[in-house]
């Protein structure tokens, strides 16, 4: 599964003048977004938080009788959300000083358009700031896959565990972890050499993105692999690897005829772990009943004591 | 060639856009009631707000294709910001009500 955003690009505009707000719906009906609006600062921020858009225009006179936040106020908010930080915001003003300018552009504004507004300027710059948004996304998007497998990588794992762990425990819902390793994958790249040792890795992530798509397959190191399994238990989770135990087993390597692959899994369940596991304890009980099906012979499944084993 | 008088009516420089019809007529519908506010406020002498009508109208008038307009409000909004005698605020809000009268759909 992967986060592609569908549907039109986003632009909010946060200002208090109903007279802008007219003027750029028609404007920019043509260009292709959908285009939103906010008369105060708090509204405008708890938008942004809604919508998630992708280009925000602000007015930095917002609220120039000073008495709540002004543009610049919406602008630290939005910046220091980690969720909101990566929002393309083009100032408007038609009293910004060159210090306003500067500060907004410190302040991590992208562009500045002044009021009155040049029609076709702020199209094109409306556009221009699309732009960076989509290579934005693309450039989070690409930090967050291994290049290799194009599974999840590590650092997009970490999160999204975490993530799950407190929703799983927040909603009591069921959540496990599988850990999976290579069987003898130093030995194979000692011998096959390392071209084939990386086909290994790649078939087998084939294998692993093959199953329910509400799991999350990620590299988790050179040859080791973790899927979160959300709203499932762990009894279930021990047929799924097990699922993906068979098929990489069962694996033909036409390029090494006779060749066995196989992997070894350890699951948990967040439920089967005493108090409240943080996501290291998860990672943690997984990994050691995974080293645990090492040392019962490989490619096998092994799970934490209180769910029951496979034979 | 250009009648160098104050008289001449005022249209909006956008006023052949079809898409800019409906705002531009909304605009000028409610153009009475904004002046009539900020006489308002110079007549209880409350700057804050006729400053910040000014400013609004500053901001907005050109893009609805009244840059005279939008000007004539800027020197009302400087006034106010540079805090000038009553009789230099209320002389410009005179002047943007007489740029304001002769706006013509």
């Amino acid at each position: 599964m992967t986060a592609v955003p569908s549907g039109l690009p986003k632009v909010l505009l946060i200002d208090d003048s109903v007279l802008i707000h007219r003027l750029l719906q028609v404007r920019l009906q043509r260009e292709q977004i959908e285009l939103f609006g906010a008369t105060s600062a708090e509204v405008g921020i708890q938008m942004a938080q809604d919508l998630r858009p992708d280009v925000v225009l602000l007015d930095i006179d917002l609220d120039i009788k000073k008495q709540g936040m002004d543009g610049f106020g919406v602008l630290k908010v939005l910046k220091s959300d980690v969720d909101l930080q990566d929002i393309s915001v083009i100032f408007i003003s038609s009293t910004a000083t060159m210090e306003d300018r500067v500060q907004a552009l410190d302040l991590g504004a992208s562009d500045f358009v002044a009021k009155p507004f040049d029609v076709v300027e702020l199209q094109a710059r409306v556009r221009s700031a699309l732009r960076v948004q989509r290579l934005v996304k693309m450039l989070a998007q690409k930090a967050q896959v291994d290049g290799l497998t194009g599974l999840w990588n590590r650092t997009y794992f970490d999160q999204r565990l975490s993530q799950e762990v407190g929703e799983a425990i927040r909603h009591r819902r069921s959540l496990s972890l599988v850990m999976c390793d290579i069987d003898g994958f130093k030995k194979l790249n000692d011998e096959r050499g390392h071209p084939f040792a990386d086909k290994v890795l790649e078939r087998l992530s084939k294998i692993l993105q093959s199953g329910r798509g509400s799991d999350i397959a990620c590299r988790y190191g050179g040859e080791e692999f973790g899927i979160i399994l959300p709203n499932t238990v762990g009894s279930e989770a021990i047929e799924v690897a097990d699922r993906y135990r068979r098929a990489i087993e069962q694996e033909v390597w036409p390029t090494m005829p006779g060749t066995v692959i196989t992997a070894s899994f350890g699951v948990t369940d967040v439920f089967a772990l005493a108090g409240t596991p943080t996501p290291e304890d998860l990672v943690s009980a997984a990994d050691t009943a995974m080293y645990r099906a090492k040392r019962n012979g490989r490619n096998r499944v092994e799970a934490t004591a209180v769910v029951p084993l496979l034979g | 060639m250009r009648l160098p008088s104050n008289q001449t009516t005022l249209r909006s420089e956008f006023a052949d856009d079809p898409d800019m019809l409906g705002i531009i007529a909304l605009f000028i519908h409610e153009l009475p009631q904004r002046l009539a506010a900020m006489h308002t406020a110079l007549a209880a002498s409350d700057r804050e707000q006729l400053g910040m009508l000014a400013h609004q109208l500053k901001g907005a008038a050109g893009g609805y294709g009244f840059p005279k307009l939008g000007e004539a409000a800027a020197l009302v909004d400087q006034a106010v910001k540079d805090g000038n005698d009553d009789n230099v605020i209320r002389s410009r809000v005179g002047m943007l009500a007489a740029v304001g009268a002769r706006i013509r759909p």
